[in-house]
């Protein structure tokens, strides 16, 4: 599998462009039906244990673990104040980063911003070019969807339902959740489905509390769904099961991949099969398509360090590069017989862009921890997930669709207190006593996938490669503020019947895509004309062209959306191969 | 937790009468950038130019040379980060910690040079204000004394357009970070627990019990 050996000159069963959870899947399922898999990925394959080094102390790291100063990682306030592409009068580092960039383990994994402009509308775009993408560095909650999602529009007559039900999908579920791994404890909840759980995690006392109240508001406080295998998996040799360490919540990711990433979870055990070819480096610049018939023909891409160019052809093209960056090759692909871009005879591509709003949340202290003894609290992969709890049995008057809350007690590695007034003998004992007392939690809401809400082409702005550039014609709309709204005040409910003195509570939106979830800019549906894709994440217009990646979902839900990104792709690469087979291709 | 909470319960001289008055000075006290002070007499007129990251061994290294600072201004920064977080019968403080070598080290490659500006002309703020309040420069001031500017300063920490309180800002900032990353910060002060294999996940069970 080394990328200058990959063979570009024969013709390949499928090309997969980007290799993050979609195409880590992608490759998975495919090479397991035997075809001949090329994998492209426009970043590099980094040393990625070199890179995580997940149980390094700070003290013994350059920078404390922070960026080297020729880095800069973007605020909230430049994100709304500054205009990418960040250029004279922005000059306090060398190398800009997302936000997400902000240490010293992730400055690899995300990309250049000043090498990837985007313009329009602010958005804070968190891209991860390198083998496995994002999943490098993912925050690990795993949850399914429902009917309550699928099927919305029935429930309040908004957007459009899903071409799919949750039997069609809650089998392939399963295998996700049994090939990767993921921890948790079945609760039952018909609007937030159970998966095949391995060992639990366990709450700590604040969290206790918190649960045992919410239980007579009728709330379910549950342990973090995590993606992460606390039992170890049989079948992959490059996986280690969790071992508690912590440092978890660094924005790093796990050195011994007991939380899943797409290289060690999928893309080396396909390659183990002799069917995967890899190519790194790879910038996919257009979707090649046959003048006559219309149909995908490969790939163009240009080398992320030489800057050649490269054609490489296969029978069918899998899009799996990210919501926003599948959106963008799909217009940068246009020919005589698809002027608007391929797969968008709908006009749809780029539109009904969606994803979770973020930002509403609370801190507060569990007053009888305060001064106890301290305690080992981030040794897990994360706290606790409330569910939703809008729009389920009643309608709330003021907004449609829902939130859920991520949050998260006790002691951690920095101490969460230092935000605390004052300074001295006070201030110091102030932060020791309270580390192990603090706990709060931040809420992800559903965006509407609205038409209006949508990216296009840049006509002047050019990528490091000469690519046009995105533009973001996005923003947040009435319902998202209203349910913003909602969420601090029932934040502060919780925490008031908790009993928990309350420090914080905040309704201050974030930038539009700081929850990393875009979806939807190529949706599914039945009818060609108001969708881009079929139940199968196939085109309607170009028989052997698949996206399967965040891009495919009709609405955003409050879920994560990592594993029903895999459990979707498993489905349509399962039909992908046998349509292959029957020569529907 | 209010703010007057927060005060330093061993402080023996309040300056809070005083500071509305003294705040309402401040653009005197911003003439007073160009009087040369004994603390900071030594600096030189320009600080050296940023240099490259340091690589592997020779990172340690680096870090132990002063290369922002005169020999002057680490001890002053040496104190003010004390005055942050000081020794107490807990643990030892900023100093031991050598918190001024890690904000030596940040500003030294650091590549903003409004950071650098501010804490040039904070530390000359801080120690006009030590003479104003208390006759003698701060690193001349006794521990009490030191305290008591700091509060004028805490205390008025929303009004960040005077460049003295975004100085303390940046001061505690940068104080904190360097603190609770070091060996004594998160051993010996907050004895943290984590980055260790644990065969099995801790709850609130083996934890003493949710309630008190």
């Amino acid at each position: 599998m080394a990328e200058s050996d990959a063979d570009l000159t024969k013709t390949y069963d499928a090309i997969v462009i980007g290799s993050g959870a979609a195409g880590g899947m992608a490759s998975h399922v495919l090479t397991s039906h035997g075809l001949k898999v090329l994998l492209l990925e426009a970043g590099k394959k980094l040393p990625i244990e070199k890179e995580l080094r997940s149980m390094e102390w700070p003290y013994d790291n350059a920078y404390r673990g922070m960026l080297p100063p020729d880095q800069h990682s973007l605020t909230f306030n430049e994100y709304t104040i500054r205009n990418p592409p960040y250029g004279p009068g922005f000059e306090k580092a060398k190398h800009l980063k997302s936000y997400v960039g902000s240490s010293d383990y992730v400055k690899n994994i995300v990309v250049d911003e000043r090498e990837n402009p985007f313009t329009g509308t602010n958005y804070a775009w968190v891209r991860a070019r390198c083998l496995g993408g994002k999943t490098n560095i993912w925050g690990r909650l795993a949850l399914r969807l429902s009917d309550y999602d699928f099927k919305a529009k029935d429930r309040d007559g908004f957007g459009e339902n899903w071409p799919i039900s949750y039997s069609d999908i809650a089998p392939y579920y399963d295998k996700v959740d049994l090939y990767l791994g993921i921890t948790g404890v079945k609760e039952n909840l018909p609007y937030l489905p159970d998966s095949l759980f391995q060992r639990p995690t366990k709450l700590n006392c604040a969290e206790v509390t918190l649960k045992d109240s919410l239980a007579k508001m009728g709330r379910v406080l549950t342990q973090y769904r995590a993606g992460v295998t606390t039992d170890g998996l049989k079948h992959n040799k490059y996986r280690s099961r969790c071992y508690g360490r912590g440092a978890c919540e660094r924005k790093g990711g796990c050195d011994i991949h007991a939380a899943f990433d797409s290289p060690t979870g999928l893309i080396y055990p396909a390659a183990d099969t002799g069917n995967l070819t890899i190519r790194t480096d790879a910038v996919v610049r257009e979707i090649t398509v046959d003048p006559q018939t219309g149909k995908a023909t490969g790939a163009h891409f240009v080398d992320n360090q030489t800057l050649k160019d490269y054609s490489v052809k296969a029978k069918v093209v899998v899009l799996a590069a990210s919501t926003l960056e599948s959106a963008r090759l799909l217009l940068l692909s246009k020919s005589r017989l698809h002027p608007n871009g391929l797969a968008n005879s709908s006009g749809h591509v780029g539109h009904n862009f969606c994803e979770h709003i973020m930002g509403p949340g609370i801190a507060g202290r569990a007053k009888n921890l305060v001064g106890k003894p301290p305690t080992l609290d981030d040794g897990r992969p994360g706290g606790f997930y409330l569910t939703r709890f809008r729009n389920l049995a009643e309608k709330n008057p003021n907004f449609i669709r829902g939130y859920g809350f991520e949050g998260g007690s006790g002691s951690t590695m920095f101490p969460r207190g230092t935000d605390t007034h004052g300074f001295g003998a006070a201030f110091k004992e102030e932060v020791r006593k309270n580390q192990g007392a603090f706990i709060g939690m931040g809420a992800f809401g559903e965006v509407l996938a609205r038409y209006e809400n949508y990216v296009d082409l840049d006509p002047a702005v050019k990528d490091k490669w000469g690519i046009p550039a995105l533009r973001f014609h996005y923003k947040f709309g009435d319902n998202e503020h209203r349910m913003a709204k909602d969420m601090k005040e029932t934040a502060q409910e919780m925490f008031e019947a908790a009993g928990f003195e309350i420090l914080h509570v905040s309704d201050r939106v974030l930038t539009e895509g700081w929850s990393i979830h875009e979806l939807g800019t190529a949706r599914m549906g039945s009818d060609p004309k108001t969708s881009v894709l079929n139940q199968f994440q196939q085109s309607h217009d170009v028989k052997n062209l698949f996206v399967v990646d965040g891009s495919a979902f009709v609405n955003a839900s409050c879920q994560n959306p990592t594993w029903t990104i895999m459990s979707l792709c498993w489905r349509s690469c399962d039909y992908l191969a046998e349509e292959l087979k029957r020569g529907n291709l | 937790m209010s703010k007057d909470d927060a005060m330093p319960k061993d402080q023996t001289k309040d300056f809070r009468q005083d500071r509305r008055q003294w705040l309402k000075a401040s653009a005197t006290v911003l003439g007073a950038t160009l009087l040369p002070l004994p603390a900071v007499a030594a600096e030189p007129t320009q600080a050296p130019a940023a240099t490259a990251p340091p690589k592997g061994a020779s990172a340690a290294a680096a870090k132990s040379a002063i290369r922002f600072f005169t020999p002057a201004q680490h001890a002053f920064v040496d104190e003010l980060a004390e005055t942050i977080i000081p020794a107490d019968d807990h643990s030892g403080g900023a100093k031991a910690a050598k918190v001024a070598d890690y904000i030596d080290q940040a500003l030294a490659e650091s590549f903003d040079d409004a950071q650098k500006a501010l804490w040039r002309d904070g530390l000359r703020l801080v120690d006009f204000m030590s003479r104003h309040y208390n006759g003698k420069s701060f690193v001349e001031a006794t521990p009490e004394d030191r305290v008591a500017v700091l509060t004028v300063l805490s205390n008025n920490d929303h009004m960040t357009d005077l460049p003295e309180v975004r100085f303390f800002v940046e001061l505690k900032r940068l104080t904190v970070r360097a603190y609770y990353t070091s060996k004594i910060g998160i051993h010996d002060e907050l004895e943290y627990k984590g980055n260790r294999i644990n065969q099995e996940f801790v709850g609130c069970d083996d934890q003493g019990g949710a309630s008190s």
